[in-house]
């Protein structure tokens, strides 16, 4: 089993008043699902998803990871993993404006400390992969959305995660685009990489193994 | 319009507090210490500037050939008075004095007080203002006397003392009263009362100089007395020289006449130019430190506005798509910088008079208060505020409103690499200025200290000087013996001495002499000191050769002399120099060596040791110090005691005494003063760059935040994220050290060629300079941002 959530939940107080944002979330994931999160918009599915890839907290309940409490995880340790096992695709890319896209797709790389020679391997097949050879020396600005999430997509991929974790990766994109990037990630899925992406879209859901309906923060 | 400007300018500040207080606290210390550094350097302009007809007042100083024999700033008594009666036309006045330190008594109240015996035209020459008396009558009694008000208040509580009188002691130990005819105002520094960091407050004619035996203003053999002429209106120095000539040729014996000039000097450039130029330069360095600071403040205030920036892009696009003209926004961007600049310059005056006080001790000297400046200096506030305002607000504004409205729409600054690199040029030179100041600062502490630690051929240790009253005759002397006898019988003392001269660069006359068998040609101008018998034993003086002046009997005829003059007569060894003869210019009787004792440093390090030649106090008679050698333990007692058996002994005189660390203090003070500066210099720099690099970074992490939170996600560290900031400003540190280094060495070395003696500057100076100001600067940034990077990554990706 990859990760496991046992009633979690997570509130916010404004101005005295408790708001929940999720509650009592409970599901597993074993390795190789391909999982929709669905729902309206304020149900919650950013903030499920954040708190399943450790960039957020939540307040009660159990969540483990590869069999680690990640209640119990220190910075350093969150660090590691998020090193060695996942990959995030955001829906607004988030690339580095000041690094060209070959710079982008090796910043992972410098933090696993690999060495300059393997790197550059790594990066060219990734350029390779995902057929963008010729653009590995322009800068994010220059590329389409389609092509920058791309180059998100590959970055998130090159560390060889375990588990991706894409908030509405085609968001920003045309149909088009939008399909291509999600039958780059049915691919993944079938190569064995553990996908969970937030979708608005019932065809982009349709692409994976199961969907969790969220609504005002509870599953249904 | 203005108004409006005014009004939006200030909350757009309002709305950035953070960026306000930097830019203020930085003005703020720039500003501050250019005010104090201006009201000093307008101070010492104006030093004897408001004495009457300023401009025609001269000191004759003198020019010898040879520096040794004798001092600049004192002269002959006779050429200035001949010159007023031989030449009216060019000289209307004239002023001589000759000054004495010596015990004044009024009750109970003993001091030893500087004064002043000289030509009564003082007043009248001068215009110095009286509180009390008539200026034109204070001098024509004899022993009458005018004081200052400080004085006045100091001996009677009270500025109303015309018709008291005061008891004055002379040389032969004699008390004589003097009555007050005049209360003086308290005088501006000028260099008729104030000589050489010695001022005088008590001022007597030459009418009661008898009294004294001093002031003799007709003897042509002694250059000693301050001389002073008023020219006749539109007279210059230079009509002067052929009559001065001619007064020496004239009067003067050959010796004088052949070696002396007499120079007039301007009494307004004469303070600024006196000590090859110390006052002036001063003032240069001050300047240039005043310019320094303010420059740097500039610099962060460019700095940080042009960063911060990116903050209003999005304002100025708006602005801009809305029509805004160029121009409006130039203004805008002065507008907003000149209040800041008027706010630190507000700021500033306020806290004149505190810092004021800490401004004194650096400087070692008053600094007058702000209700001293003429009326219309109140402008020059806002002269600063303007002309600050606009040159460090003219920069970004340009820079700014040149953008192209669609990338400040976009709220992003395209910084183009030549604006990066300006900025960090402008890092770098702070960074550089702030190295060489500090690393300065401890090569001038080494060189201080090492005046303090230096072998100075005798053992200050435990030696403590103290004044003696005076008697200068024969019975006088062996008085003095017999006290310094009783001295040496407490416990508490192990050797006693009786000396004219102590260590302190002051010696009491010079001699020429050149060895019997050779001619007077190869004279050896040397320093003349009268000692006693247990001078070296006091001292711990190596003898190298012969042996000391004999216990009881005056020993007219021998000297000891030093191992530099050994050299300078040219004896092949102190052995070889016992029992010559030595010969003194003018004078008949031979001396002879009767020992040869190791060289002392008795002036500063600026100089090398000279040729000195030490002859007995029991017959020279003159004397002005006990030196005690004390022994280890508990001073305070030790000194008490010492107190008490000096009142019994000698009950009219007061004890007052220095530990030889002041004494050598007072031969440096211009160095202890310039160690204080470049630490508060340091300091300040100090302060400024810590604020340009804290204002810069936290632009850096306010434009790299979703970086930041970017990085995270993709598996960095805290510690990398703080090294990505590091490794930003570490480029610029390493060009910053390399400036340093060179630009701080070749300073320090032209500092250093004022001193015979001086420190190797080594290495460690240039360690702890760079280590402490990259180590801080680092350490710096590191906590910043290591801060920044404490955040919830999900809040820094949220910032867009
Ligand atoms: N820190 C917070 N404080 C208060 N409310 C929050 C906070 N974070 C999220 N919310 C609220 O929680 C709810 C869920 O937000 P979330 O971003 O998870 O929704 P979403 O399902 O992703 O919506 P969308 O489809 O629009 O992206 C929203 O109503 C949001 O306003
Ligand atoms: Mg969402």
């Amino acid at each position: 089993m990859l990760l496991q959530l046992n009633n979690i939940f997570k509130w916010v107080k404004t101005g005295g008043q408790q708001t929940f944002l999720l509650k009592d979330i409970n599901f597993n994931v074993e390795e190789g699902e391909f999982i929709s999160i669905m729902g309206p918009s304020g149900s919650g599915k950013t903030t499920l998803l954040n708190v399943i890839g450790m960039l957020d907290g939540f307040n009660e309940g159990e969540y483990n990871f590869m069999d680690e409490s990640v209640h119990d995880l220190k910075e350093k340790h969150r660090a590691d993993l998020y090193k060695r096992y996942i990959g995030f695709v955001f829906q607004s890319y988030h690339l580095l404006d000041e690094l060209t896209v070959q710079e982008n797709l090796e910043m992972p790389l410098l933090y696993k400390k690999l060495k300059g020679s393997e790197r550059k391997a790594m990066v060219a097949d990734m350029l390779d992969r995902f057929n963008i050879v010729g653009k590995k020396d322009l800068f994010p600005t220059q590329l389409s959305g389609g092509q920058q999430q791309l180059v998100g997509i590959a970055r998130a991929l090159i560390s060889n995660p375990k588990l991706i974790l894409a908030d509405e990766p085609t968001g920003n994109l045309n149909s088009s685009q939008g399909e291509e990037i999600m039958g780059i990630f049915k691919e993944l899925n079938e190569e064995g990489v553990t996908i969970i992406q937030v979708t608005h879209s019932e065809k982009n859901a349709e692409y994976g193994t199961r969907t969790i309906n969220l609504l005002d923060g509870r599953m249904v | 319009m203005l108004k409006n400007y005014l009004k939006i300018a200030w909350r757009s500040l309002r709305k950035r507090p953070l960026y306000a207080c930097i830019n203020i606290l930085g003005l703020f210390a720039g500003i501050a210490f250019v005010l104090l550094i201006g009201a000093y350097v307008w101070q010492e302009y104006h030093v004897n500037r408001s004495l009457k007809n300023a401009d025609n007042q001269y000191i004759l100083t003198s020019k010898w050939t040879d520096q040794n024999m004798g001092p600049d700033f004192v002269s002959l008594g006779p050429p200035a008075a001949i010159l007023k009666e031989t030449y009216p036309h060019l000289v209307a006045n004239y002023y001589r004095w000759d000054g004495i330190r010596s015990v004044v008594v009024k009750e109970n109240t003993k001091l030893r007080e500087g004064i002043q015996i000289g030509d009564p035209s003082l007043l009248d020459q001068f215009g110095f203002e009286l509180l009390q008396g008539d200026a034109s009558t204070v001098f024509n009694e004899p022993f009458s006397l005018v004081i200052t008000e400080e004085k006045a208040i100091k001996y009677f509580g009270k500025v109303q003392v015309v018709g008291e009188t005061v008891a004055i002691e002379n040389f032969s130990g004699a008390l004589q009263d003097f009555k007050i005819t005049g209360v003086l105002a308290d005088l501006n520094e000028n260099s008729i009362s104030y000589i050489n960091d010695a001022y005088n407050g008590f001022f007597i004619a030459k009418n009661s100089s008898q009294f004294f035996d001093r002031a003799d203003f007709d003897n042509w053999e002694l250059p000693i007395f301050l001389s002073y002429v008023e020219l006749q209106p539109s007279v210059t120095p230079k009509d002067l020289e052929q009559p001065l000539r001619n007064i020496l040729n004239d009067h003067a014996s050959e010796g004088t006449r052949n070696n002396l000039t007499i120079v007039p000097v301007k009494l307004t450039d004469y303070y600024l130019n006196k000590n090859s130029g110390l006052v002036k330069r001063m003032l240069y360095t001050l300047g240039f430190i005043g310019l320094f600071i303010i420059g740097m403040a500039i610099i962060n205030f460019i700095n940080i506005a042009v960063s911060f920036s990116s903050d209003r892009m999005r304002e100025i696009g708006i602005r801009k798509v809305l029509g805004g003209k160029k121009k409006q926004l130039v203004f805008q961007f002065l507008a907003e910088s000149i209040i800041l600049v008027s706010i630190a310059t507000f700021l500033a005056v306020g806290a004149y008079p505190f810092l004021g006080g800490l401004f004194e001790q650096v400087i070692g000297k008053e600094i007058i208060p702000l209700s001293a400046f003429p009326g219309y200096f109140i402008a020059i506030p806002f002269f600063i505020a303007l002309t600050i305002g606009l040159v460090a607000g003219v920069y970004p504004a340009f820079i700014l409103s040149a953008l192209q409205p669609i990338q400040s729409l976009k709220g992003k600054l395209q910084i183009s690499s030549k604006t990066i690199f300006v900025r960090k040029l402008l890092v770098g030179f702070q960074f550089t200025l702030a190295l060489v100041v500090l690393i300065a600062a401890f090569l001038i502490t080494k060189q201080i200290d090492f005046f303090f630690e230096k072998d100075l051929g005798y053992q200050k240790e435990y030696l403590v000087s103290a004044a003696t009253p005076r008697d200068w005759t024969e019975d006088g002397v062996k008085k003095m013996i017999t006290i310094r006898n009783e001295f040496e019988t407490l416990p508490e003392v192990s050797n006693a001495s009786l000396s004219y001269e102590i260590p302190n660069g002051n010696n009491g006359f010079q001699l020429q002499l050149y060895r019997s068998d050779a001619s007077s040609e190869s004279k050896v101008v040397s320093q003349g000191m009268m000692i006693d018998e247990n001078y070296l034993d006091t001292y711990q003086i190596p003898l190298l050769a012969g042996a000391v002046f004999e216990k009881g009997v005056p020993n007219a005829d021998a000297v000891l002399i030093n191992e530099q003059a050994v050299k300078s007569l040219g004896f092949e060894s102190p052995e070889m120099a016992i029992g010559k003869q030595l010969k003194n210019v003018n004078q008949e009787e031979p001396l002879t060596v009767v020992g040869v004792i190791g060289n002392i440093h008795f002036e500063s390090l600026h100089t090398p040791i000279k040729p000195q030649v030490y002859v007995d106090v029991k017959a020279a008679l003159y004397y002005r110090y006990f030196t005690f050698k004390l022994r280890p333990g508990n001073m305070q007692g030790q000194l008490a005691m010492i107190k008490s058996k000096w009142q019994e002994l000698m009950p009219n005189a007061p004890f007052k005494f220095d530990f030889f660390d002041e004494t050598l203090a007072t031969l440096y003070t211009n160095e202890l003063q310039l160690r204080k500066a470049s630490y508060s210099a340091s300091v300040l720099a100090f302060i400024i760059v810590l604020l340009g690099v804290f204002g810069l970074v936290s632009l850096s992490i306010q434009k790299r935040i979703k970086e930041i939170g970017v990085r995270k996600v993709l598996g960095a560290s805290k510690r990398n994220i703080s090294q990505l900031f590091v490794k930003e400003f570490a480029v610029v540190m390493v060009f910053a050290i390399v400036f340093a280094i060179p630009l701080s060495y070749y300073i320090i070395t032209l500092w250093l060629q004022n001193y015979v003696y001086k420190i190797t500057i080594g290495f460690s100076a240039f360690f702890w300079g760079i280590l402490i100001v990259a180590g801080t600067s680092l350490m710096l940034i590191f906590i910043q941002t290591l801060k920044a990077s404490n955040n919830k990554v999900i809040d820094n990706l949220k910032t867009e």
